[in-house]
C-alpha cells in the first residue's frame, strides 16, 4: 500500500506542472482544486491501509480486510477518480484546462486508481458499490443536461461511465476492464478530435458540418457510441452489464442504470 | 482569611495566566476577519468587533418568507433543466447571435443596479440612477469632486461608478452569466463627453483576485444622438485594485459576474449619462483572441 500511495502520488504531481502550463487564473484555479483532492483521497489511502495494517496486520493491497479501512479506501479511489457524491471537482478541473490536458486527465489518471480498485473488489461492501455506481450513472445524466461546454459535457460523461464501471465491479471485474477500455479509446477520439476543430462549446460544434464533414461524423458516432447506442462499440459493455446485473437478480438496479442511459443518450444526441 | 487570601491567589494566577497566553490564544479564538479579507475602515474608525450572533435579526415572517421564495427558486431551476440551457430551448442558445442582457425599461430594472461615489472614502462627488424620460434608459447623473477628504491617509478623490449586482439563485447562491457564445460588447448609451471606463468582474477562485477587474475605455460623445458602442471582449485588459498587471491574459467569458461603470476623469464638475441596453453579439469578422501580449518573449532565432 505504501508504494502504491507512492506512485499515486507521483502521478500527481507529475500532472499539476502540465496542467498549470496554461499561465491563466482559471487553469491555476483548476490545478488548485485538482491538487487537493487528490491529495485527500491519496491521504485517506494511506490511512485506512495504515488502519488495516495496525489492526491486521497485513500491507498487501489485496488483503485489506477490515471493513472501516475497506470502506475508507473505496471512497478514498472514488475521490480520486470522481465517483458520485465526490465527483463536484471534475467539471470545473476539466473546463479550466486545455482539451489535451483534459484528455490525460480523462484516460491516463484513471488507470492507476482502477488498478488498486480492481486488486481490492472482492472485499469491498457490495451495497457501497452499488450506491456509488447508480448514483454516479444518475448524476452524470442529470449534471449533462443543458451544459453548452463541451468539457464540462465529457466531465459529466466520465462520471456516468465510471459509475457503470463501478457497478459491475463486484459481480465481473473483466467487465469493468473492458468498459474502461471502451470508455478510454472513445474519451481519447472525442478529446482529439475536438482538439483538431478547437471547439470547446457546442455552437461550434453546429457550425462545424461546412467546415470539416468527417470529422463531424465522427464526433457524431463518436458521441452516439459514448451514449451506448447499437451497433456502436459503446453499446456492448452496457449490454454486457445489464444482463449481468438481471444474472444476479438485480433487475431494478438494471432498470434504474438503463434509465441513466436514457438521459445521457438525451444530451449526447443534442 | 485564608480562604479569600487563596482565592485571591488563585485569581491572580488565573489572571497572569490569561495575560502569558493572550497573544498565542487570540489568534486561535478570534480570527482578525479585517486582516484576510482586507475590510476597508476610514481613518479614526474602530474596527468592529461585534460577534456575528449579536447581529441577527430573527423574524418568524421572513424566515417563511425566505423560504418560499428559495425552494420557488429551486423548483425553477429543476424545471428549467427540462427546458435547455438557462431555461431557454438549446436550439436558442446555439442560434443566438445577440442577446441583450440589461435594458432599461422600468423601475425595476433599477434595482439590478448599484451606484457608488467617493462619499465611502470621505470625498464629495454626488451620483445619482433614475429611470430617463418614458422610462426608455437610465440616467446617471451627478457631480465629480475631486478634492481629496482630509483624513491624513488619502491622496486621491474624484470617482463614481455604476456596477450591476451580482445576480443570486436559490439559496444566495451566486449565479453567473455565460458569454462564451458571444466576442463583442454592445451597448447604446448617450454620455457627456467624458471618458468612462468599463469594468467587467469575473468568477474569481483566491482571495487575491478578488479585486481584478477586465478594464476597456469608453469615450462617450456629447450630444443629443445616441451612440452604439461595441467593444470586443478581447480588447479588456487585467487589472487589479485599479493597477494595470504585468501578467495579462483574457478575459474567461463563461463565468461573468458583473459590468460596470467607472468615472474617474479627475475633471471637476457635473456629468451624465443614458444607457438605453446593455448587449452582447457576435462578430465573425473579430478573430482577434487577445489584444495584449500574444508576442513570443524570448523567441528562438
Amino acid at each position: 500500500w505504501i508504494l502504491a500511495w507512492m506512485g499515486l502520488e507521483i502521478n500527481t504531481m507529475a500532472i499539476i506542472p502540465l496542467m498549470a502550463q496554461q499561465h491563466h487564473p482559471r487553469a491555476t484555479e483548476a490545478t488548485t482544486k485538482y491538487f487537493l483532492t487528490q491529495a485527500t483521497a491519496a491521504a485517506m489511502i494511506l490511512f485506512a491501509s495504515t488502519m488495516n495494517a495496525w489492526t491486521m496486520g497485513d500491507w498487501n493491497i489485496n488483503q485489506i480486510s477490515h471493513p472501516l479501512a475497506t470502506t475508507t479506501v473505496t471512497l478514498a479511489l472514488a475521490l480520486k477518480i470522481g465517483l458520485a457524491p465526490m465527483h463536484f471537482w471534475l467539471p470545473e478541473v476539466l473546463q479550466g484546462l486545455s482539451l489535451t490536458t483534459g484528455l490525460v486527465l480523462s484516460t491516463w489518471q484513471k488507470l492507476a486508481p482502477f488498478a488498486l480498485i480492481l486488486q481490492i473488489s472482492q472485499n469491498t461492501n457490495p451495497a457501497l458499490l452499488t450506491t456509488l455506481g447508480v448514483m454516479s450513472a444518475l448524476v452524470g445524466g442529470w449534471g449533462g443536461l443543458n451544459q453548452t461546454q463541451l468539457r464540462k459535457l465529457l466531465a459529466y460523461s466520465s462520471i456516468a461511465h465510471l459509475g457503470w464501471m463501478i457497478i459491475i465491479l463486484q459481480f465481473m471485474p473483466a467487465l469493468t476492464l473492458l468498459n474502461l477500455t471502451i470508455y478510454i479509446t472513445m474519451t481519447s477520439t472525442m478529446f482529439l478530435s475536438l482538439k483538431i476543430m478547437a471547439s470547446t462549446k457546442i455552437n461550434s460544434l453546429a457550425l462545424a458540418w461546412p467546415k470539416t464533414p468527417t470529422l463531424t461524423t465522427l464526433i457524431m458516432l463518436s458521441l452516439l457510441s459514448l451514449g451506448g447506442l447499437p451497433p456502436l462499440t459503446g453499446f456492448m459493455p452496457k449490454w454486457l452489464i445489464l444482463q449481468e446485473l438481471t444474472k444476479q437478480d438485480l433487475p431494478i438496479t438494471a432498470t434504474i442504470m438503463a434509465m441513466s442511459a436514457l438521459l445521457s443518450l438525451f444530451f449526447y444526441l443534442r | 482569611m485564608a480562604l479569600t487570601s487563596a482565592r485571591l491567589l488563585t485569581r491572580t494566577v488565573h489572571e497572569k495566566w490569561i495575560c502569558a497566553h493572550s497573544l498565542t490564544l487570540r489568534p486561535l479564538v478570534c480570527i482578525n476577519k479585517a486582516a484576510f479579507y482586507g475590510e476597508y475602515r476610514r481613518p479614526g474608525q474602530a474596527q468592529d468587533r461585534t460577534p456575528p450572533w449579536k447581529k441577527i435579526r430573527f423574524s418568524f415572517a421572513k424566515g417563511v418568507q425566505g423560504i418560499r421564495k428559495h425552494f420557488g427558486l429551486l423548483k425553477d431551476e429543476a424545471m428549467e433543466r427540462w427546458v435547455g440551457p438557462q431555461g431557454r430551448p438549446l436550439i436558442e442558445h446555439m442560434l443566438e447571435q445577440t442577446r441583450v442582457q440589461w435594458e432599461f425599461r422600468g423601475p425595476e430594472s433599477l434595482e439590478q443596479w448599484l451606484v457608488s461615489t467617493d462619499r465611502e472614502i470621505g470625498g464629495r462627488s454626488e451620483a445619482y440612477l433614475k429611470l430617463g424620460r418614458n422610462d426608455s434608459a437610465c440616467m446617471l447623473y451627478g457631480t465629480l469632486c475631486s478634492t481629496p477628504p482630509r483624513d491624513g491617509e488619502t491622496c486621491y478623490s474624484g470617482y463614481c461608478t455604476l456596477r450591476s449586482r451580482q445576480l443570486l439563485s436559490s439559496f444566495d447562491r451566486k449565479k453567473n452569466i455565460d458569454w462564451s457564445s458571444f466576442n463583442t460588447l454592445y451597448i447604446r448609451l448617450r454620455g457627456d463627453g467624458r471618458p468612462w471606463m468599463i469594468n467587467i468582474a469575473a468568477e474569481t477562485y483566491f482571495s487575491h483576485q478578488k479585486d481584478d477587474l477586465y478594464n476597456y475605455f469608453l469615450y462617450t460623445r456629447g450630444g443629443p444622438y445616441w451612440q452604439d458602442v461595441k467593444i470586443p471582449f478581447s480588447k479588456f485588459f487585467l487589472s487589479s485594485r485599479g493597477r494595470i498587471q504585468d501578467n495579462q491574459h483574457p478575459l474567461w467569458l463563461d463565468k461573468v459576474s458583473t459590468i460596470g461603470f467607472t468615472l474617474g476623469d479627475k475633471a471637476d464638475g457635473p456629468f451624465q449619462l443614458e444607457i438605453d441596453f446593455i448587449a452582447v453579439c457576435n462578430d465573425r469578422a473579430h478573430t482577434e483572441e487577445f489584444a495584449y501580449e500574444m508576442y513570443k518573449r524570448n523567441p528562438e532565432v
